[in-house]
């Protein structure tokens, strides 16, 4: 308790005669930052622990003797703080120089130049002479597939590496230490395109992308605000571009940090729309005729809403597979939690000192979500448990137990879970007459959750304070997907775990807020990015253009409940949704005119898209776009006895995007076009299916054919083989179904 | 007011140092007889024919002696000052002949119309490499802060200040503006700003005003 009271306590300072408030524990560096204060640094990196090893950030507080380093001393309530005099100045001025020992002199061609700490620090305190050398050693440069890494420029802030261990939780890079000789190693010798998010924070230009090095001056791009188009955590970014071609994404690395497919994803835009008359003419009429609009997921908030007033003046049938599973997930949690939406955000994953995974292989279905978790692992040594039907390689360093269940049998587990943390808690006469009719020495045999894992999972996160359960794209279109809602909705309400239901794309969230959405299509189709009798097409192949997300404005409601702007970085000469509304009887100049519109109903507000901001502010605060409000809807308690769990014999493919290949649209740019397909599995599953590596292999799932390459992968295990569908195009009965499915191989 | 009055004080020095005096040339006359009569004395007197013999002594240096006033252009051309700022040059490392644009941009910036525009790559030496260089010359004022900028003495202003053509474009491409390689010996060295032409002693004549 008193621990909890010395938390909110505020603090008071002093900083060079200016009053400065901050939390209890924050250290002066971070006081100073939030009131506007400036104390350089080098190393310094908001969003990972002090490193400490610049000690540039020297200030001097009265009554103490020697100079403290601001960025890891915490502030003590009265504290008189001075970040200039002479003597700093000096300290700084000597730092500075030996950091520009022997450091090359190429700034003219070094893609740094114009944005680099070094450079600008330079010439911040003068350095006009160097009192110190060193020999000069030879240092190659490394190329570590998305960056290159040039040692000769390194000035070993250590903030790669930290990146690398604390956020990406990738691993991969290490100090070699070795005085003037150190240098930064890529141990695991990763060429993963998190290693992006680490070159972004270089404040030199050792650390650099690659594919942008040499390709341009920082000072010549042109920086367009915008929300990533790739996945639900629609992360902010900028575009930067010039002569209408995007040259690289950067972010605001202090307090934000991107993913791979975020950075290097970027050039997925509609390049050659024209408009054509005939084409809108014939469009119209399709329209016209249709019965059904079907759509993606990946489309703005206001396009959504264009089509849900569509829906209402024409009676379209409206089908949208990839959000259609969410929005009943969530309609079924809410009848339980009384809210329309979950609990938690990626901050409070990031919080949290126990995180429960469960329903998605979260690794490769959103990275954000993975890079919160490996901040709590890595700061709060939280303990994450992962629940899925196969193991993942990739996340071994930060889940502390894995659980494994059978295929299908997600609701038996769902059942287990809310009997394990809820039977002792006072819950409703509803749930516990549920709660006491579960066989759980059946379903435990059936799922293959032993009771001895739950009871040891329920231990770890005993005294815990901040707990979060994360739940997957796996759930939202099981058969029972309801059951398990309603199940994860009663431990939300009963439990102290907040909640994250991630959207399983971009903007799924929003169109299932938004639209009213039809289960199957009927008739006459068109599709929207899907497939249809005609088709609007974003990546050019349709029968009518539409521009991709980088080549228009709108908002997105992205995983922490936020409504984000996003903006147009490429120019698009084609016609938009917006022109085809208003041929139909809608009336709008804009598709940002329905930015305002957004049913308040379902948590938006009427906010002016002009009047969206997009920063991040000095102490780190998001100030994107605005929070959609939950709204109260009628809860009432009534749970379905469990089905019979199904078995899943045999071999088995599950739909995953992996390695950053996100969607159809990740799938069109530079960095991440594969020619190949590979079906990947364990030796094991080869053995089951008698295929070698490199083997192709015709098979269907859920009713869909599939030709890949059979590959090996030799960390997997287990009968389940990672089926990539990011090459499908606009290929629709995919995400309205289980991910998991039998293999019916076809000769 | 203290530049004003040290303004002033200059003036007065300059009245003091000069001694204008005001030559007898007569009365103009101001009626009709009077001016007919000085037109028939003048006349008379052989003033054309004075005129008209040094208009034949000139013709007669230029034509047989050799001391021709004109030059005959486009056959002909006067040297031009080193710090005559014409289309530019791209200049090549006399060494090894590789071109010295490190493609650092710095050009491009500080144009002030705007008119170069560049494109850099990494090579396969691990170097940036200028793939794209063109100036816009309808643009282009001239006006040497690409040059000044340089700084590896790679962009310089040439002497090539005949521009008129069908197309600009044609003489604002990289390689059009790089020396060629075969003329890498000729190549000169950019004398530097404020440089004077080899034959500034003689251009300079002297002045009757003392300034």
């Amino acid at each position: 308790m008193s621990a909890q009271r010395e938390e909110k306590k505020l603090v008071t300072i002093t900083i060079d005669g200016k009053e400065c408030k901050g939390k209890y524990g924050d250290t002066i560096l971070k006081i100073a930052r939030a009131n506007g204060i400036y104390i350089p640094t080098m190393c310094y990196l908001s969003k990972v622990e002090p490193i400490a090893s610049c000690r540039m950030c020297v200030v001097e507080v009265e009554g103490v003797e020697g100079m403290i380093l601001s960025c890891q001393e915490k502030a003590v309530d009265g504290s008189v703080v001075r970040t200039t005099s002479k003597d700093l100045y000096l300290q700084r001025q000597n730092i500075m120089k030996l950091y520009n020992v022997n450091h090359p002199l190429e700034c003219g061609v070094c893609d740094k130049s114009g944005e680099c700490e070094l450079q600008n620090k330079t010439l911040e305190f003068g350095i006009s002479q160097q009192n110190f050398t060193a020999r000069e050693v030879h240092k190659k440069v490394e190329n570590w597939g998305f960056v290159s890494y040039d040692p000769a420029l390194c000035i070993m802030c250590e903030k790669c590496v930290r990146v690398s261990n604390e956020i990406t939780g990738n691993e991969a890079l290490q100090i070699s230490v070795g005085g003037y000789r150190s240098t930064i190693v890529n141990v695991k010798n990763s060429t993963c395109p998190s290693l992006g998010e680490s070159a972004a924070v270089c404040p030199v230009g050792a650390l650099v992308s690659s594919d942008f090095k040499y390709s341009s001056n920082a000072w010549e791009l042109k920086r367009i605000p915008a929300s990533c188009a790739h996945c639900s955590s629609a992360c902010s970014l900028n575009y930067e571009v010039k002569n209408d071609k995007i040259y690289r994404v950067t972010n605001d690395f202090e307090f934000s940090s991107l993913c791979g497919a975020g950075r290097f994803g970027f050039d997925f835009e509609n390049r050659n729309a024209v408009k054509d008359p005939e084409i809108f003419k014939e469009a119209i009429s399709a329209f016209k005729r249709a019965n059904t609009i079907s759509f993606s997921a990946i489309i703005t908030n206001e396009e959504a809403l264009i089509l849900q007033k569509l829906k209402e003046k024409y009676k379209y049938k409206l089908v949208c597979d990839e959000a259609y599973g969410y929005q009943q997930f969530l309609k079924a949690y809410g009848s339980i939690t009384g809210e329309t939406l979950y609990s938690g955000n990626l901050n409070s994953i990031k919080e949290s000192s126990a995180v429960i995974v469960f329903g998605s292989r979260i690794n490769d279905d959103n990275p954000m979500v993975k890079y919160h978790i490996t901040m709590a692992s890595k700061r709060n040594r939280a303990r994450v448990a992962y629940l899925h039907p196969m193991e993942d390689s990739n996340i071994s360093n930060i889940v502390t137990q894995f659980i494994k269940y059978e295929v299908g049998s997600e609701e038996g587990v769902a059942a287990l879970l809310a009997n394990t943390f809820l039977s002792s808690r006072e819950i409703s006469p509803e749930l516990k007459s549920f709660l006491d009719n579960l066989d759980i020495g059946n379903i435990s045999a059936e799922s293959s959750v032993g009771e001895e894992e739950l009871m040891a999972l329920l231990k770890s996160i005993d005294k815990k304070e901040k707990l979060t359960f994360v739940v997957g794209s796996d759930l939202y279109n099981h058969p029972r997907a309801k059951e398990i809602a309603k199940l994860l909705g009663a431990i939300d309400k009963y439990s102290d775990f907040s909640f994250v239901i991630v959207p399983p794309a971009t903007n799924a969230l929003g169109v299932s807020l938004i639209c009213s959405l039809d289960e199957k299509a009927e008739g006459y189709t068109v599709g929207y990015n899907s497939k249809g009798d005609f088709e609007l097409s974003s990546l050019g192949d349709g029968d009518m253009d539409m521009p991709a997300l980088n080549q228009q404005e709108g908002t997105l409601t992205n995983i922490d409940k936020r409504v984000v702007p996003t903006n147009a970085a490429l120019s698009y000469n084609g016609y938009v949704l917006n022109d085809i509304a208003n041929e139909l009887g809608l009336k709008a100049e804009y598709t940002i005119d329905y930015t305002t519109h957004l049913p308040e109903k379902a948590g938006f507000k009427p906010e002016n898209f002009d009047n969206l901001p997009s920063y991040f502010d000095n102490s780190g605060i998001e100030h994107r776009g605005y929070l959609l409000t939950s709204k109260s809807v009628k809860a009432a308690e009534d749970f379905d006895d469990i089905e019979e769990l199904p078995t899943f014999d045999g071999a088995i493919v599950y739909n995953c995007n992996e390695n950053i290949n996100m969607n159809i649209f990740t799938n069109v740019t530079k960095a991440f076009k594969s020619d190949e397909t590979y079906l990947k599995g364990s030796p094991q599953f080869a053995g089951i299916v008698k295929l070698n590596d490199g083997d192709e292999i015709t098979f269907s799932a859920n009713g869909t054919k599939y030709k890949r390459v059979f590959k090996i992968d030799e960390s997997m295990k287990g009968t389940i083989a990672l089926n990539p569908i990011f090459d499908m195009g606009l290929n629709a009965s995919l995400n309205n179904s289980y991910r998991f499915s039998r293999l019916n191989r076809e000769q | 007011m203290a530049h004003i009055e040290e303004h002033k004080e200059t003036h007065t020095v300059q009245k003091e140092k000069q001694n204008y005096v005001m030559l007898d040339l007569g009365k103009t006359p101001k009626f009709g007889m009077p001016a007919f009569i000085q037109v028939v004395k003048r006349s008379l007197s052989l003033e054309l024919l004075k005129g008209l013999g040094v208009t034949f002594r000139e013709m007669i240096n230029a034509l047989f002696k050799g001391k021709m006033h004109t030059t005959k252009y486009p056959f002909e051309k006067l040297p031009i000052s080193p710090r005559y700022r014409a289309i530019h040059e791209m200049l090549r490392l006399l060494e090894s002949g590789h071109y010295r644009c490190i493609g650092c941009g710095l050009c491009e910036k500080i144009c002030i119309s705007n008119c170069i525009a560049m494109e850099t790559r990494y090579d396969e030496n691990q170097r940036k490499e200028v793939s794209q260089y063109t100036i816009n010359f309808g643009r282009c004022i001239f006006c040497g802060y690409c040059a000044e900028v340089c700084p590896e003495l790679a962009i310089v202003h040439g002497g090539r200040y005949e521009n008129a053509s069908e197309q600009r474009a044609g003489f604002s491409l990289f390689e059009d503006m790089l020396t060629p390689i075969d003329k890498l010996k000729e190549q000169k060295e950019f004398a530097g700003f404020g440089s004077i032409s080899p034959n500034a002693d003689e251009n300079i004549k002297k002045t009757p005003l003392a300034y």
